[in-house]
């Protein structure tokens, strides 16, 4: 079995054996867990506030459930789970990925420009798809459902790809300026 | 309300679980990516590998409720590729999102805005683009347990697939590495 990192990181085979725990769990107590509905949720209670007429009328928001859901609170719940998380994380919390820093520079706006567009790839497609990384590759998976594991393969295939674009050529340590 | 703190403690531990092997921190998801640090993509699917057991037990038992999304080969096909840009561009995906947003990660929080901004335009032409692209070729609920005659045949199939793939991943990538996060820019 790996040793845990220096930097803190729990080796990945008993992490792995958590999670799956937790999933199942879920599945117990919930059903299949999925984050990306929590954007809807939250966009949903945002117009039943402002615009209630808006929210009737999109077929997305009628199918998911809006802010007092388990799907809300299980989202809020990551975040609060990642602030814990952080708290106790004795290496540093970084705004921009040394990586990136490397490639493009320590211009704070480009990442957070590449960011706010991948963001938008990422929910436009985990949309379409009806889920994401959590509510369609592990879920779907789990369930054996032929769209998680296809799904699955396309986004790592693709992310693959992206990353190569994105970054180029890298040694094991990466040489870029 | 129950259901909403079972919600809440499940997305705590989900969160500290993710953060705790790295899915949180960007460096470590684009070396994963780029086929440098297998830790990732090997308890990614180990987990889901594990889980495939725990929920067949689960169902056997007539316990755990099931949700099977539609395969579309255009929209999830589609939808893959443009996730997986994204993904691959910025190293967050909705999940790793609202914990690093949690964890203190500024980056994150403009990700998550742009979440927001695909979701609110998805959303907006959902009526248009689900006709034109996901029922063409939605091919209905397939579940290897239709192709493959039972769930249990099926989930053991495929938990020793998956046990193959994380094995290939381990012999492919370049190793486990640590990723310093220690200096700062």
């Amino acid at each position: 079995m790996p040793r845990s990192s220096k930097n803190g990181y729990w080796p990945w085979f008993p992490a792995s054996l958590v999670l799956a725990g937790i999933i199942v769990f879920i599945f117990a107590t919930f059903g299949p867990p999925a984050s990306s509905s929590g954007f809807v949720a939250l966009l949903k209670g945002l117009f039943l506030n402002i615009s209630p007429e808006y929210a009737e009328s999109k077929a997305h928001y009628r199918m998911l459930p809006g802010p007092g859901s388990w799907l809300m609170a299980f989202v809020l719940g990551m975040a609060i789970g990642g602030f814990i998380a952080g708290r106790t994380w004795r290496s540093t919390i970084r705004d921009i990925p040394a990586m990136w820093v490397k490639r493009f520079g320590a211009s704070k706006w480009k990442r957070y420009g590449a960011a706010f567009a991948g963001g938008f790839l990422i929910l436009f497609g985990a949309r379409l798809a009806g889920g994401c990384t959590l509510g369609l590759f592990i879920s779907g998976t789990t369930q054996l459902a032929v769209s998680g594991l296809y799904f699955g393969a396309v986004i790592f295939a693709a992310a693959m790809l992206t990353a190569r674009l994105v970054y180029g050529k890298q040694r094991k340590e990466s040489d870029h300026d | 309300m129950t259901e909403i703190w079972l919600g809440v403690c499940s997305g705590i531990a989900f969160g500290f679980v993710i953060q705790r092997i790295g899915a949180t921190n960007p460096d470590k998801m684009a070396r994963a990516h780029l086929m440098l640090d297998s830790t990732i993509p090997k308890f990614m699917l180990m987990a889901v590998a594990v889980s495939v057991i725990g929920l067949l037990g689960l169902t056997s038992a007539g316990l755990g409720r099931l949700v099977i999304h539609p395969t579309s080969l255009v929209a999830t096909g589609l939808a893959g590729v443009l996730f997986g840009a994204g993904w691959g561009l910025m190293g967050y995906c909705p999940g790793t999102c609202w914990a690093a947003v949690g964890e203190g990660r500024l980056d994150a929080v403009f990700a998550f805005l742009g979440g927001l901004a695909g979701t609110l335009v998805f959303a907006h032409v959902h009526e248009a683009v689900i006709p034109a692209l996901y029922m063409p070729t939605n091919l209905g609920q397939l579940t290897l347990a239709s192709l493959f005659g039972g769930r249990a045949a099926a989930a053991v199939l495929l938990f020793v697939l998956l046990l193959l793939a994380v094995w290939l991943i381990g012999k492919i990538w370049q190793g486990e590495e640590d990723m310093p996060e220690v200096e700062d820019a």
